[in-house]
């Protein structure tokens, strides 16, 4: 195997990767090696949707697959190597379709259908031992030693920002929302990884082109959530215990929740987000359903022990999976793209077999003294009291805002993020976003005004929110968002937060501090890149970067 | 207090601390580590480990459990042992198998007590309502319990024929032995509704769930129950590893389960049953022979090599050991648990230290 997608990957002074018989998030290398063999049968399958958009035919089934099936290799979502032969197998039947559909558009329109080269014409075995065999065709770093590590880098930015946007892209499509922008990016950059471009510039274009298109997938899933669950509000949401029978909720998935929720009513059983389900709270038609009793637990990186000590079911929606323990393995369960092998799965969202087991299993027996946090401080929220925030930014009472956001993660380094909002001065407002906030989100940030220091904005997946804000920020004081008194400190782990970080490049955002490692994949000559031409820097110490973000602002 | 060290298989170091008057097994407890144990009283095995450096005093055990041999390799018990310096041990299971709670005990009543075939009964139990473990039968597939009979100084382990559920639903078959203290018990005072305790679950005889090989299920009598667990979960999960089960009996008239073999075929369309008859003195369709020959004799097909897993009478087990070595597949693919009759000591193992799974614990009758 070899993977260096995500944040934890390994590093020594050899280089970066995981490149044993298994990778530092548990996945091991039968998994990582299918993974990448349906990833090359999708950039086939990518080859020829593309070209059949470009003749006017699209087929929905294999747009919508790509996402899932792109959705399935993010860092800690799938680790069930049988699920991933068979993807293989329907990314191959759809690519077979998607060559007749080219190929009849082509003759419809008295054109010679092209024959096209690479991915479109790979074969994947019948069978597990075959495929595995033909892991090295599909591998990221192939070709390293021919086209050099630069290349491979953006070949491997351009991979890792499209599993972001098709992550985002699924959020949105099961709730309704599909843009057919996203599809006809998601088949360019197929189309173009699947040519296996040696040159550095159309690469980089191509980063950036799905940054775009990430905007639009964010925008997507910001309309999707709005749209089936309403605005969110600020919350107050408790984060002890009830007594009672209870289910546990992780992921992003707020389409999961509510079915959840709607399952359980009237059932005598209280229903507790996890992780980067905490926003859930503020949307008015999940914190509708009294039995929505709160937030159970911090980030995914503590999710093992959090996990063994529920007392009912879990319900893993989407990422991110770490490797379930015995105590608590035969009450777990997986949902969509999720998955992990000896596990129960809920392919269909028929989740009465979670009920059943919340009520086999003892819930909380009695309840916690009530603690609670506020969140729901989206985009409507913020701009609602945009006059106030204005008027204090002139008044000098706001020096400064700093997002915080992003991921959070078990590697050392990152209590930076809660060092970097625990010294912010009182006269900066903290927006957070991701479950990097876990670190800090139970602290005493006091108020400015009647404006609370730390607004919470959601999951990483309402980056979108975060983003309206500052430009509406922007338009309001008359200035571009590199102008607005803004510093971005944003924690990375895996590759949605390598789409946020393309879609803030390809609005022109400037020095966003990132870590607490860089990606991997990036050469130090990509590093200098976007140094150069974005400003990107490392985070370093937390009171110097406050010292040098206030010093770059005043 | 001497610092213990216990490196499982999978390469994760547990550390607590042991004074000498306890065993390492108590030790290990009062630190909240509960490695696989099942008798704790040196006739099981189960908690068997090797030490790498230290000294540690080892009370009298059966030599079924640990051997002369394995004695002089630097085994030990883990509920024979007491420390006498720091110690480095280490253990033939994954970091997975230590609980960090302890064992479960919980009351449970007869649902259904039934016949099959002529030397087996099926035994349906559920658990009563539990504050701290609710209704739920939460187990993997693949592990026993052991039965206790409230009042009476009976007590048996049985493997799981059904899967973790929430109707708290516990299935066993048992093998009737003439004379067995557990088997009287059933024939002649036990009816629905009557109430036993039940430890557990124990054991590691459990799917490798990551593994990618076909998976084949040699069964010996009731050595069908955990294959029949796992088989039944890989249908619930709609698996799709290709799988195979050789399930055999002495005589016709002992046959049982046949119709929950082919219930399985449901869900689990790729399964490919071969039952066996040893003697068969009637009329058999059917393979005659052992499990072991059966599988023998699909081996020599082409095709990938199976995991196999093996659930019998140490005879089956040593035979099948045989088979497959001659079919090349490597021994850390082969897991086993061997049961034997509840009067007689645990039959002690004979595969070489490392071997997965191997749970000597579980008895019949």
């Amino acid at each position: 195997m070899f993977c260096y997608q995500c944040e934890q990957t390994f590093r020594s002074d050899e280089g970066a990767g995981c490149a044993g018989t298994k990778g530092m998030c548990g996945k091991d290398a039968a998994t990582a090696d299918l993974q990448d063999v349906l990833l090359h049968v999708c950039e086939g399958l990518g080859q020829y949707l593309h070209h059949a958009r470009a003749l006017g035919a699209t087929d929905a089934e294999g747009d919508r697959f790509l996402l899932f099936a792109f959705f399935t290799t993010l860092t800690n979502v799938n680790f069930n190597a049988a699920r991933f032969v068979q993807l293989i197998a329907e990314a191959a039947r759809l690519r077979d379709r998607a060559r007749a559909l080219y190929e009849r558009a082509a003759r419809a329109a008295a054109k010679i259908p092209e024959n096209l080269p690479g991915a479109a014409v790979f074969v994947p075995a019948s069978d597990m031992n075959g495929l595995l065999a033909q892991a090295g065709e599909a591998a990221i770093r192939k070709d390293a030693a021919i086209v050099g590590e630069d290349v491979i880098g953006l070949r491997s930015l351009v991979l890792y920002g499209l599993k972001g946007v098709c992550a985002y892209a699924h959020h949105a499509r099961v709730l309704g929302e599909e843009r057919p922008e996203i599809y006809a990016a998601v088949e360019h950059a197929l189309d173009l990884l699947a040519r296996e471009p040696k040159d550095i510039e159309p690469l980089l274009e191509e980063a950036l082109a799905l940054g775009r298109a990430n905007f639009v997938a964010m925008e997507a899933l910001d309309a999707a959530n709005t749209g089936a669950f309403g605005t969110p509000q600020p919350t107050q949401v408790r984060v002890t215990p009830v007594k009672g029978k209870a289910i546990l909720v992780s992921g992003h998935d707020l389409k999961d929740l509510h079915e959840i929720l709607e399952a359980t009513k009237d059932k005598g059983i209280n229903v507790y987000t996890h992780g980067e389900l905490l926003p859930a709270h503020a949307y008015p038609k999940l914190k509708a359903y009294p039995h929505l009793a709160g937030n159970y637990g911090g980030a995914w990186q503590d999710q093992q022990k959090e996990f063994a000590d529920f007392p009912g079911p879990i319900v893993m929606t989407s990422n991110c999976l770490i490797e379930p323990q015995a105590r608590y393995r035969g009450r777990i369960f997986t949902a969509g793209p999720v998955g992990w092998a000896g596990l129960r799965h809920i392919a269909e969202g028929d989740f009465s077999q979670v009920v059943q087991a919340a009520l086999a299993l003892p819930g909380f027996p009695e309840d916690v003294e009530e603690k609670t946090i506020t969140i729901g401080f989206g985009r409507t929220a913020v701009l609602g009291v945009a006059d106030k925030v204005i008027e204090a930014v002139k008044a000098g009472q706001i020096r400064h805002f700093f997002l915080v956001g992003g991921c959070d993660g078990a590697a050392p380094g990152r209590n930076y993020y809660s060092d970097f909002a625990d010294e912010a001065p009182d006269d900066t407002v903290i927006l957070t976003i991701g479950c990097g906030k876990y670190r800090f989100n139970k602290h005493d940030f006091g108020t400015i005004g009647e404006l609370p220091r730390l607004l919470d904005m959601g999951q990483c997946n309402d980056a979108y929110s975060a983003l309206v804000v500052a430009t509406k920020l922007a338009e309001a004081f008359g200035v571009g968002v590199n102008e607005l008194p803004l510093s971005l400190i944003v924690s990375w782990f895996e590759q949605k937060a390598a789409a946020v970080l393309l879609t803030l490049l390809a609005l022109g955002v400037r020095n966003v501090r990132l870590g607490p490692t860089l990606p991997a994949f990036l050469t130090p000559a990509l590093v200098n890149v976007l140094v150069e031409k974005f400003g990107i820097q490392p985070i370093g110490e937390a009171k110097a970067d406050i010292a040098a973000a206030l010093a770059r602002a005043a | 207090m001497f610092k213990v060290e216990l490196l499982t298989r999978d390469g994760a170091s547990i550390a607590f601390e042991a004074d000498a008057t306890q065993t390492l097994l108590e030790a290990a407890e009062r630190a909240s580590v509960y490695p696989p144990s099942s008798c704790r009283e040196g006739g099981c095995g189960v908690c068997r480990v090797t030490k790498v450096s230290g000294d540690a005093e080892l009370l009298s055990c059966s030599s079924a459990a640990l051997s002369e041999k394995e004695r002089a390799a630097g085994d030990i018990l883990l509920c024979r042992s007491r420390a006498r310096s720091d110690l480095q041990l280490t253990a033939t299971f994954d970091q997975t198998a230590i609980g960090s709670a302890p064992e479960p005990v919980r009351t449970a009543r007869i649902v259904e007590i039934a016949p099959q075939g002529s030397t087996t009964l099926r035994l349906v139990l559920q658990y009563s309502d539990d504050p701290t473990f609710g209704q739920a039968a939460q187990f993997v597939a693949g592990q026993y319990a052991e039965l206790a009979v409230p009042g009476a100084p009976i007590k048996r382990s049985y493997s799981l024929a059904n899967t973790p559920n929430w109707d708290g639903l516990l299935e066993f078959l048992i093998r009737i032995q003439p004379g067995g203290a557990f088997s009287g018990y059933l024939r002649e005072t036990a009816t629905a509704g009557a109430e036993l305790i039940v430890h557990g679950p124990k054991g590691q005889f459990t799917l490798d769930e990551s593994a990618l090989a076909p998976r084949w299920f040699v069964a010996g009598g009731t050595g069908l129950a955990p294959a029949l667990s796992m088989l039944r979960q890989m249908a619930e999960f709609a698996d799709p590893h290709p799988c195979r089960l050789f399930f055999g009996v002495n005589r016709v008239e002992e046959l049982f389960a046949l119709d929950a073999i082919e219930a399985l075929r449901a869900g689990l369309p790729q399964l490919q049953a071969t039952v066996c008859v040893w003697k068969p003195e009637v009329a058999w369709s059917g393979f005659a022979g052992t499990p072991s020959e059966a599988l023998a004799k699909s081996l020599k097909e082409e095709g990938p090599r199976p995991d196999l897993y093996v659930c019998g009478p140490p005879a089956l087990i040593a035979a099948t050991n045989s088979v497959a070595a001659a079919a090349g597949i490597a021994q850390d693919r082969i897991f086993s648990e061997k049961f034997s009759p509840a009067e007689g000591p645990v039959e002690k193992s004979t595969e070489p230290p490392g071997r997965r799974h191997l749970w000597p614990g579980v008895i019949v009758g």
